[in-house]
């Protein structure tokens, strides 16, 4: 059965009940209906039953930010992760756009799963400009949209020390306890270099050998979760091939870890691919989760930091990670560890959402921000490297000085002793 | 036929009114009692009928508060309904009829080791009356007045007709709760004839922690210490000039625990008793009595301004923010206006306010009783529709109803 | 679109900005019901104000519109109390959201109508307190709706309901005035009667709520039992022991198996009941009560006892409780919820009575209930693609009510009477009581605008008042002597 077919059923098992509400980023900012979960499951049902699929449809479908904390509220087991994707996609092939949402969109998914593309954006905007990039993604208004935020990030990125260039194979140190595919993502790669040689780094202090295909190319979550499920199919074909030795596959990006983990669903109705994928699926695990599975073994050295821990969304209620990496942080010695009020709302990163409703997401990330500074930390961890864009362009807006990490650099820098200075120098 | 005749047909206790049964000095002119529902719904027919100007009369504990009535044709009295209809012990219900007085009613529940939790201010107040001006005790603290405890009531209307509303189950939220409605409206809307209550467990511990303050300030601090401290006071009371008292009440051992907590907590001069201190749960002394609506925070406020009212002002409060001060007798109708006056402008900054009770007859007729009362027209527009004719204790209560 | 509607959405499109006015009918659709699905409904206008003010704009606006109107907060109440008028207008105060005033020592907090109930409690939470009232849908209905709805919650046992937390609210009255209600005012107690009148008196536009001291310990047992007759054998001896609960809660086999489909509460296998069991307070008098609580459930024939021991454990025990309403569409693709209370002392007949009616019927009821205070849900499991099975289960509901009544009970406990139980009324009270009760809404609502057609199966017409009066009003003029 096509997931078009099945989209009656899933709408049924929805009671109304209105639970999903106060998680929904997009109700909390502005009180309606029709920008709720429930709302949105009320015109999916509209569509269903005649009612053709109109602007102010497709204008509410596009604001929801695929955050999936309802998903999480949702006592009746609605899910709503299934129908936004259905929708999406349905809206992605009927729905004519205007020329200047097009154009976005376009350039979006010309210039992210691909990281030569996205490298040329590090560094001024002239660099950009000159790089040759190509005129849509340049005349589409996106760098402007982009370019502070990878400022910022630059900026609030901790001193670990240049990245290195991994290598396609990194050996354990000591015995060997597991092997281990790493992907490397797009944006996490591009822009957050440090992240990848800390996972990898930390992987191999833990006992791993990991091994890092050097062309693999783009999990496909942006377009998957954008409803362009026939280049999220392809991207996913190839990332199953990348990636289909490997016993686990690592994954440090929360939307890409999510996003592999339903390959399953993505590629149900291919049976050329139906089992490969539930398989690629089933060995996927995030970087937190699989260390917990495996079990601290590297001594851990004293950090004493004080840091605030972010749900990101595609961790906590896609994946339901919450808990390991607060446990892996926890057991690092001298760290305190802040909860961030409002843990269940989005920071409004969500994969391209930023960059398609600016001002609803910097709405959800001055608020994410205004919480997080409440804290009093002096670092934020976060594991998606959107949610860490997104938060630390919005604190620098407020002129809060937080440094922000990924969890795999937190415990990196406890492996190797390098000591506070090395996460929060340059801040404190 | 004459209203005497025609109410002695419906009802077997008619007579004519003394002058000493006069309401706030208007004489009634005819008497009734009628002795059950029935027979009150007919004299309330009768009464419509012949046009009759109806006060509802209990025990008379309360009859000389507010306005005096317009004109007075009919004092129904409710002695003779003074039944205990149902004791639901194993539901927590009791429902008794308008004219028993609540220690009666007491004695009868205790048998069962159940209460009402309301005091009793004045002995021998009735179910109605108490119901009808919304009085209750230190007990507040914890179980509140009578609209927090009346789940049920019966009402005869100004036309005669039987009117319920709740029930005899605790949690019901059919229909509008005129229980509410009817608790504090001094008889203007109904002849209340019965009500359900919803009751508690009489406790097997009880201990009153009484501490010594000077000053406004000690007074707040120990009433606030009580407040934000786990021990959960059924009373809560500061009884001028210098008393807080707390009401701990429930199982022997957690008695004892919570009152040395309390006594460690208020420190230096504190007491546990077996009896309530002297003064609390009554009206304190004075010729006028005001009931003031003073939420905590005001306390020290209110105490400062009873203070600036000179000697012989008494006063107490209890933590549910209400209080009664009474005045002493030889003051001035100008001298009460202006007390009035300095309370009202103290409470009013705390959104609190005062009203007077009692007064002597001279000073009542100068003086604004109630203050301000916002959605005044609301509340006659509500009058308008029970009793169009205005018929039922006319004039005794706020805005002229 | 009517031309009155549409001449009122362009009025009201000036006043508050085009983007706080919904006129597109998809748009609209969304809020044809709230959380009682079977009332539907679309309104011709739906308004977002975000101020008092602006809500008397609207009230006005529609008074001299002869429009009527409809109060919503977070659109979850259970009776379609908040069920729009097609030819009216939806008010919706989910914007309204500010907590405008936390004052602990007075043991209050101010907070707009549309703010969330449980936010109150997260907001003076640090300070020691927290917002007593708890319906199963304190993580999103609002405080607004537990006003109109006089809203309850497991822990009302003990705590009361909302009319008794709250103190005063401003209320913009059918003539659209802003003015106060207080429940310790000179005059009538207005508040007492507009709190649970189900937003048929006005609207409220701010709330003085009562905060309530966190108690020093809160300790919850779980105990299983065979059969629902034992566990109420329990309830029975907790009672007539004299304590008072926090919370007495029980569950069926049926609603337990539904719960733990839904969240994995993992209950006592085998259980033909679950009470749960809260006590609160003191330390020293908990610990005293509780252990007797737990000897009065093993005499009940208690056949486990589970005990948590932090509130991980106690939310892990109450999440199987307050998600069992949704959880039931697990077993089944369809139900009706009921309301229904009788004397907790009835409890062992109505519930015989209610298998049978179930097995008579071969209608499946789940039984989820506030057994303290004798409040029953019964949740009547249908299939709605199977032709009649809705009828049938509509006719087992009302039987269920019918069976409480003749208990002394009453129609609903906490879900309000909205447009959902309207006709039960009479089978509840006389022409008489639904008569003086109306008398009331006369006097805050002559023209009968304000959410019409909720609470009473027929209006009163407020125009028949025997004996109205023409010329100036009698009391004009007294009130102003002073």
């Amino acid at each position: 059965m096509s997931a078009q077919d099945d989209l009656p059923k899933l709408l049924g098992d929805c009671v109304h009940c209105g639970f999903c509400l106060p998680t929904c980023p997009t109700y909390v900012l502005w009180g309606e209906e029709m920008d709720s979960p429930r709302g949105r499951i009320h015109l999916m049902q509209q569509h269903v039953e005649g009612a053709p699929l109109n602007a102010p449809m497709v204008q509410h479908f596009d604001q929801c930010l695929g955050c999936m904390a309802c998903v999480t509220a949702c006592p009746s087991g609605v899910q709503y992760d299934r129908l936004i994707e259905v929708t999406r996609a349905e809206v992605e092939r009927e729905h004519p756009r205007s020329l200047k949402e097009r154009a976005i969109r376009e350039a979006i998914f010309r210039l992210f799963p691909y990281r030569r593309r996205l490298r040329a954006l590090r560094g001024p905007l002239l660099a950009y400009q000159k790089s040759g990039l190509d005129r849509l993604v340049r005349r589409s208004g996106l760098l402007e949209r982009i370019s502070p935020s990878v400022a910022a990030m630059e900026r609030l990125a901790p001193p670990l020390g240049k990245a290195p260039r991994l290598p396609e194979f990194v050996a354990a140190r000591g015995e060997r306890r597991a092997t281990v595919g790493m992907l490397t993502g797009c944006v996490q790669g591009e822009f957050f270099p440090g992240v990848n040689a800390a996972t990898a780094r930390v992987l191999a202090m833990e006992g791993c050998d990991v091994v890092i295909p050097k062309h693999q190319g783009c999990c496909g979550a942006l377009s998957l979760h954008s409803g362009r499920e026939d280049e999220a199919r392809a991207f996913a074909r190839r990332t199953v091939e990348t990636f289909e030795s490997a016993d686990v596959i690592v994954v440090n990006s929360a939307g890409c870890g999510s996003a592999m983990k339903e390959y399953r669903a993505l590629l149900a109705d291919d049976p050329a691919w139906a089992a490969r994928a539930e398989a690629l699926s089933a060995r996927t695990r995030d970087l937190a989760e699989f260390l917990v599975e495996l079990g601290p073994r590297a001594e851990r050295r004293p950090l004493p930091v004080t840091l605030a821990y972010h749900d990101a969304c595609h961790l906590s209620h896609a994946q339901g990670v919450r808990a390991q990496p607060r446990t892996l942080l926890g057991g690092i010695p001298e760290l305190t560890v802040l909860e961030v009020a409002e843990p269940d709302l989005c920071c409004g990163s969500a994969g391209t959402y930023n960059l398609l409703q600016p001002e609803a997401a910097s709405a959800l990330g001055d608020r994410k921000a205004v919480n997080v500074d409440a804290t009093g930390a002096e670092l934020l961890v976060a594991a998606n490297p959107g949610c860490s864009m997104q938060i630390a362009t919005a604190l620098e807006r407020r002129g809060a000085h937080i440094a922000v990490a990924h969890t795999a650099q937190v415990l990196d820098a406890s492996l190797r002793g390098l000591g506070r200075d090395a996460l929060v120098g340059r801040t404190s | 036929m004459q209203p005497l005749d025609a109410l002695a047909k419906v009802c077997d206790d008619v007579r004519t009114g003394e002058p000493e049964e006069g309401v706030l000095g208007v004489q009634p002119a005819l008497v009734a009692a009628p002795a059950s529902v029935a027979e009150a719904a007919e004299v309330m027919r009768v009464a419509a009928e012949k046009g009759l100007s109806v006060i509802p009369r209990g025990a008379e504990t309360r009859l000389d508060w507010g306005t005096p009535p317009e004109r007075c044709d009919l004092l129904v009295d409710t002695h003779r309904l003074d039944k205990l209809i149902e004791h639901a012990s194993g539901d927590l219900v009791a429902k008794a009829e308008a004219g028993l007085p609540l220690e009666t009613l007491a004695e009868r529940l205790e048998e069962k080791g159940q209460r009402l939790s309301l005091d009793v201010p004045l002995p021998g107040s009735t179910v109605g009356g108490t119901i009808a001006a919304g009085a209750a005790g230190p007990l507040r603290t914890l179980y509140g007045t009578p609209r927090n405890l009346v789940i049920g009531l019966t009402v005869v209307r100004a036309d005669g007709k039987v009117a319920r509303s709740g029930g005899k189950v605790v949690k019901n939220v059919a229909g509008y709760d005129l229980g509410r409605l009817f608790s504090g409206s001094y008889g203007t809307l109904g002849l209340i004839v019965d009500a359900t209550f919803r009751l508690h467990p009489v406790p097997t511990a009880t201990a009153w922690v009484t501490c010594q303050v000077d000053g406004p300030q000690e007074a707040h601090d120990a009433v606030q210490a009580v407040l934000h401290s786990p021990v959960a006071p059924s009373a809560l009371e500061y009884i001028a000039p210098g008393t807080v008292a707390a009401l701990l009440e429930g199982v022997p051992d957690g008695v004892v625990a919570r009152a040395g907590q309390l006594v460690e907590l208020l420190g230096g001069k504190t007491d546990i008793t077996e009896n309530a201190p002297d003064g609390c749960g009554a009206y304190p002394d004075g010729t006028t009595l005001i009931d003031v609506t003073a939420p905590p925070p005001s306390l020290s406020d209110l105490i400062g301004v009873v203070n600036s009212l000179g000697n012989g002002v008494a006063m107490t409060w209890n933590g549910s923010g209400h209080g009664h001060i009474g005045l002493p007798s030889g003051l001035s109708a100008e001298e009460v206006a202006g007390a009035l006056s300095a309370l009202r402008d103290v409470l009013g900054r705390h959104k609190g306010g005062a009203v007077v009770r009692y007064a002597p007859q001279d000073v009542r007729s100068e003086i604004d009783l109630w203050g301000p009362v916002p959605a005044l027209g609301l509340m006659r527009r509500v009058k308008d529709q029970f009793d169009p004719d205005h018929r039922l204790s006319p004039g005794r209560f706020v805005g002229g109803i | 679109m009517e031309p009155v509607l549409k001449a009122l959405a362009l009025r009201l499109d000036a006043m508050l900005g085009p983007d706080r006015v919904i006129t597109d009918p998809v748009r609209l659709r969304t809020y044809e019901c709230d959380g009682l699905t079977n009332h539907r409904s679309t309104p011709a206008i739906v308004v977002l104000p975000d101020t008092a003010e602006q809500v008397a704009a609207i009230v006005r606006a529609c008074a001299e519109a002869g429009v009527p109107y409809v109060a919503r907060g977070s659109g979850t109440g259970l009776s379609g109390g908040a069920l729009p008028r097609a030819d009216g207008v939806l008010i919706v105060t989910s914007r309204m959201q500010r907590i405008l005033e936390i004052d602990i020592p007075g043991q209050r907090a101010v907070v707009e109508p549309g703010v969330i109930n449980l936010d109150v409690t997260r907001a003076v939470r640090p300070y020691g307190y927290y917002f007593a009232p708890d319906p199963s849908s304190q993580q999103i209905c609002s405080v607004g709706g537990n006003v109109a709805e006089n809203s309850g919650g497991a822990h009302c046992l003990k705590y009361g309901f909302t009319a008794h937390h709250v103190l005063g609210c401003e209320v913009v009255t059918p003539d659209g005035e802003l003015v106060e209600l207080a429940a310790d005012g000179p005059g009538y107690d207005l508040l007492g009667v507009f709190v649970g009148a189900e937003g048929t008196l006005g609207i409220t536009t701010k709330i003085t709520v009562r905060l309530t001291r966190v108690p020093e310990t809160v300790q919850t047992l779980l105990a299983a039992f065979d059969s629902i007759e034992a566990g109420g054998t329990a309830v029975s001896a907790i009672i007539g022991a004299g304590v008072v609960p926090a919370a007495i809660e029980m569950m069926d086999a049926l609603s337990i198996e539904a719960a733990e489909a839904a969240v994995r509460c993992e209950y006592p296998p085998g259980a033909g009941a679950v009470l749960i069991v809260e006590l609160d307070g003191p330390d020293s008098e908990v610990a005293a009560q509780f252990a007797e609580v737990e000897r009065l459930c093993r005499d009940a024939g208690a056949f486990e006892i589970r005990i948590a021991a932090d509130d991980a454990e106690r939310a892990l025990i109450w999440k199987g409780r307050k998600s069992a309403f949704a959880a039931v569409g697990r077993i089944s693709p369809a139900y009706l919820v009921q309301d229904g209370v009788i004397p907790r002392t009835a409890l062992p007949q109505v519930l015989a009575r209610i298998d049978a009616l179930s097995a008579e019927s071969g209608v499946r009821v789940a039984n989820v209930f506030h057994a303290g205070d004798g409040n029953l849900h019964p949740l009547v499991l249908f299939d709605d693609s199977e032709p009649g099975a809705a009828e049938r289960a509509e006719e087992v509901s009302g039987a269920i009510l019918d069976l409480c009544i003749e208990h002394g009970g009453s129609i609903t406990g906490e879900h309000g009477v909205g447009v959902d139980k309207s006709r039960y009324m009479p089978r509840m009270f006389t022409d008489t009581d639904l008569d003086t009760m109306q008398m009331v809404r006369c006097g805050f609502d002559p023209a009968g605008l304000c959410n019409p057609g909720k609470v009473f199966p027929t209006p009163r017409l407020c125009g028949e008042v025997p004996g109205v009066r023409k010329g100036p009003h009698p009391y004009e003029g007294k009130a102003d002597i002073f």
